[in-house]
């Protein structure tokens, strides 16, 4: 995984460029592509309005059951009462922004030429919101509430979990390295 | 029912004081980057460098802190904007305790 040494890096005016071998172009895509599946529209409730559906709106209100879903679409409200009226109106449009920063990353990735990935400042961004999604979803599974970081350091070399938190870091790094290279723009 | 109670008496509360702005709450969280939640104040609200890291760094140190104020509106589309991004937001009365 350590094939791509810098990260980001700007060049010129709007655009940053990062170059990733096939390996890592994989592994990304693979996470954006679940993270797609993830916000996809639940299916245990049916939407009987048309209209409704139109405008966004939803029939359930409830956080999702479960718990990575959760922390992607988080209540709004400590009160339940306001957090599920607002969950109603918006969850939808949610799902469907976050969706739509995994398939710009997607798309990016597949339309790489010779591994480098080219993104000007909305597409950066796209980046950052997918990126940070994959890793809000990792974390929920390694537990990152409750174990440290050196917890996971010291992850036993047959633990499964060792390969997630591998990724996990190195999508920290690489969103690390294209948010320095969007802060020296607004320096 | 003491629960409905009490929220009518917010609602009317707040039809008489119509002027208590709403605040928007983010919340520390293992996962996100120090430097992404400052790049995310910055791209969301126009803050500078200063203010978004100063922001940040009391959710860092604090476990939250208070990054807009406004009309319930307002502070809706703001926790939106957040979530988008993936920060962990809430938003409530000003006038209530956090």
């Amino acid at each position: 995984m350590k094939e791509n040494e810098h990260g980001f890096f700007r060049h010129g005016d709007n655009a940053y460029l990062a170059n990733f071998s096939e390996a890592e172009r994989e592994v990304l895509t693979n996470l954006v592509e679940q993270i797609i599946e993830l916000l996809a529209e639940r299916v245990d409730h049916h939407n009987d309005d048309p209209l409704a559906a139109m405008v966004g709106i939803t029939m359930h209100d409830t956080p999702p059951d479960d718990e990575v879903l959760l922390r992607l679409l988080p209540n709004a409200y400590a009160d339940q009462v306001d957090a599920s009226e607002f969950r109603r109106y918006t969850e939808s449009t949610l799902r469907q922004k976050k969706q739509a920063h995994a398939m710009a990353m997607r798309m990016h990735l597949m339309s790489a030429v010779d591994g480098i990935v080219e993104v000007d400042h909305d597409g950066a961004n796209a980046w950052l919101g997918a990126m940070n999604d994959v890793r809000l979803a990792l974390g929920v599974r390694l537990k990152v509430e409750q174990n440290s970081h050196e917890d996971l350091e010291l992850l036993a070399p047959d633990d499964p979990m060792r390969g997630v938190y591998a990724v996990y870091s190195w999508l920290g790094w690489l969103q690390e390295s294209l948010i320095s290279a969007l802060m020296d723009d607004s320096e | 029912m003491v629960k409905v109670k009490d929220k009518i008496e917010e609602e009317l509360q707040a039809i008489f004081t119509n002027d208590a702005p709403w605040i928007t709450i983010v919340w520390d969280d293992p996962v996100n980057l120090m430097t992404y939640v400052t790049y995310v104040l910055m791209e969301l609200f126009g803050y500078n460098k200063e203010k978004a890291h100063e922001l940040m760094m009391k959710v860092h140190t604090e476990g939250k802190a208070v990054v807009s104020t406004g009309s319930r509106e307002e502070m809706e589309h703001d926790v939106a904007r957040l979530h988008e991004y993936g920060l962990w937001a809430t938003l409530q009365r000003g006038d209530q305790a956090i």
